[in-house]
């Protein structure tokens, strides 16, 4: 299969008072047609902050460092704002976390998606626009679309903003779909909603998606490949499967046993000790280091390079070098199955 | 149901304004009457000072001005409502017909200076607002901050010292040359002046209102989704920031109307220019009590209803507020 997105060593970083907060650090991944990446991680840990980058959304105060970009095959990683704009809601659209402030409160749903529609065929009709709207109103599982084109956001509810921002987000076929946290903000009864929304989307329009969530549970519904990000970086990436039934780093592992599932029948949820560090001045080595049991003194001194454990299965610790202890990981598929 | 709602509202908004009109009048009255002076010198000018007592009584009299001064205030209320208001104790004609020969006057100044500042300060803003932190936006900033605080009367007496002394080429004072009242022309140029000095005061303040809050729309979340459709800055900026901008802009410029009035009454008197403005300075410096009182009133009741009009604005234009209404007064049946 052909790679539709490429991002190869990507640095992204802003300018703070503080410093330079280094919020991506060294991220490659690739994207195949019609697959669904998920990228999970803790709050503040450059989910979002990589996608906004790919679609250059990001304040001015954020630079791309280093790496570069690829969609189809064409480097974008220089190009300028009047670019972007030929190619992003085409190209590649976004799906943002709360879906109460994302719709704009002063104009019509339906002419917020027209908007959409138009801004990529400006040769459409009215008539055209029109029942292409309603179109991606009924894709989205909008009911009475007719009725409810001339609502606005406050009418609505956050599952049905949520659906217009998707609506919004397919108006003009995108290959690629950011869906940063959708379902975050959202009522739990409604999260699994738009989760197969998406996925049953994504399956019938055949769009790559890239799933940001920091909810395992979440991406076990949807991913078909799952990348585990961390202070910056990308420290574990593979196939559901593989992340899930045989995780090797040990933030993985940290991740699945904060999981309830996982302490069914225990008196106290796990929990992950400390916190993420601050990317000011990202630790030396491994970030994850100081709160990990199983750290090596290795760990401590030098960044583990991507260890390649099968063809699509990778992982970023020193536990997978030969020299290491072998360590029986706490956590397995059994939990999932 | 909500038809009824509606007139329940205008209902109350009106009486609000009546009660505060009546307040007005009544502290307007009150307080030009109690002020020390002396009513006479402005009907009877120097020769006041030779008047005998029983003059001086048969005078206060025939003014009306003899009777205590709640008696005075009834009066002038039934005559009110009947449309009449007195006459000017300095002109000696009606304060209708001395007010109808200059209100044209200040509608000029006042309206095309209204304009000016609506329009500029709109285009300043949202042209500031495109070039955020930018050299032109930062070197306008720094501008604008100056120009606003400079005094008006200040201004005005510099820019008359410029273009009247010393280039000679435009007037120093009036509305228009001598027997020239119907020359297009030659009022506008006696309105560049005070037009100049009425819009830079106000320019700046409402201008950099609309930057900030465009900046403010420009941070917000759907601008993000709107970027990510792909749509240019430029329909992001003028289709959804600015549209979200403006109810609070026109209720603010509703409020600007009576600063805007303000304004134009201290230039008026600089620039001797024959409008409302230079008619109510000296008609409370006379003690011209009829005259000052319709003025008063006129101004008065404008800076009461655009106040009111910018809060009907609010509360209409933003289809939020609707909700808001609506959940209001369903709030109010379940009670």
């Amino acid at each position: 299969m052909k790679n539709i997105l490429e991002v190869k060593n990507l640095s992204v970083s802003f300018d703070s008072p503080a410093g330079e907060v280094q919020a991506v650090r060294d991220v490659s991944f690739s994207l195949q047609k019609g697959e669904v990446l998920a990228i999970v991680g803790e709050s503040g840990c450059g989910k979002s902050v990589l996608c906004k980058s790919i679609m250059k959304l990001l304040p001015s105060s954020a630079k791309i460092k280093e790496g570069s970009i690829c969609i189809h095959g064409t480097d974008i990683t220089d190009y300028r704002e009047r670019e972007m704009q030929r190619i992003r809601g085409k190209v590649f659209s976004m799906i943002f976390q709360d879906p109460m402030t994302s719709l704009n409160p002063t104009i019509k749903i339906g002419q917020q998606i027209a908007e959409a529609v138009l801004v990529h065929d400006k040769k459409k009709t009215k008539d055209q626009v029109y029942e292409r709207v309603i179109e991606l109103m009924e894709l989205v599982g909008i009911e009475h679309p007719h009725a409810r084109y001339h609502l606005y956001p406050y009418n609505f509810s956050g599952g049905m903003r949520q659906r217009s921002v998707m609506a919004i987000a397919l108006a003009s076929n995108p290959d690629i779909l950011f869906a940063d946290e959708p379902t975050t903000a959202l009522d739990v009864t409604i999260q699994a909603q738009i989760l197969d929304l998406l996925r049953e989307i994504q399956k019938k329009l055949g769009t790559s998606t890239i799933l940001v969530s920091h909810d395992l549970g979440v991406v076990a519904r949807a991913a078909d490949r799952v990348a585990v990000m961390y202070a910056g970086k990308i420290v574990e990436i593979g196939t559901a499967e593989e992340v899930y039934y045989d995780p090797r780093h040990p933030y993985t592992w940290g991740l699945m046993q904060s999981l309830p599932a996982f302490s069914r029948g225990k008196d106290r949820l796990y929990t992950i000790p400390g916190m993420p560090p601050t990317l000011v001045n990202p630790p030396q080595g491994d970030a994850y280091a100081c709160r990990n049991e199983y750290a090596l003194g290795i760990d401590y001194e030098e960044m583990p390079p991507m260890f390649r454990i099968t063809d699509t299965h990778y992982a970023a610790t020193w536990l997978l070098d030969e020299r290491a202890p072998k360590i029986e990981p706490p956590v397995g598929g059994k939990c999932f199955e | 149901m909500r038809k009824h709602n509606r007139i329940f509202y205008y209902g109350k908004k009106s009486l609000i304004f009546l009660l505060s009109v009546l307040v007005l009048s009544l502290v307007v009255f009150y307080v030009a009457r109690l002020a020390p002076g002396d009513p006479l010198v402005s009907y009877y000018g120097d020769r006041t000072e030779k008047m005998s007592p029983q003059e001086r009584e048969w005078a206060m009299e025939k003014l009306g001005l003899n009777e205590p001064i709640h008696v005075q205030y009834v009066k002038w209320i039934e005559n009110a409502f009947h449309g009449e208001f007195g006459i000017s104790f300095k002109y000696k004609q009606d304060v209708v017909e001395v007010i109808s020969g200059r209100i044209v006057n200040t509608l000029l100044l006042g309206g095309i200076g209204f304009l000016c500042i609506f329009v500029g300060s709109l285009l300043l803003g949202v042209f500031c607002a495109w070039h955020e932190e930018r050299l032109t936006d930062r070197v306008l900033c720094r501008l604008g901050t100056i120009s606003s605080c400079i005094p008006e009367f200040w201004l005005s007496l510099v820019l008359i010292l410029i273009f009247a002394v010393t280039f000679r080429i435009l007037p120093s004072s009036g509305a228009y040359s001598t027997g020239k009242a119907e020359d297009v022309g030659d009022r506008i140029i006696h309105l560049i002046l005070p037009l100049t000095v009425v819009t830079l005061e106000h320019l700046w303040y409402y201008a950099y209102m609309i930057r900030n809050k465009i900046l403010e729309e420009v941070r917000a979340d759907y601008v993000l989704l709107a970027k990510s459709k792909g749509l240019p800055k430029r329909s992001i900026l003028f289709k959804h920031c600015l549209r979200n901008v403006m109810p609070a802009y026109l209720s603010i410029m509703a409020i600007a109307v009576p600063h805007v009035l303000g304004g134009t009454f201290v230039v008026e008197s600089v620039f001797s220019y024959p409008g409302i403005g230079a008619l109510s300075y000296e008609s409370a410096r006379y003690h011209d009590y009829n005259l000052l009182m319709i003025l008063c009133m006129m101004s008065g009741i404008l800076v009461i209803f655009c106040n009111m009009l910018s809060q009907i604005i609010n509360e209409h234009i933003d289809p939020r507020m609707k909700a808001s209404e609506v959940t209001e007064t369903s709030e109010v049946k379940a009670v």
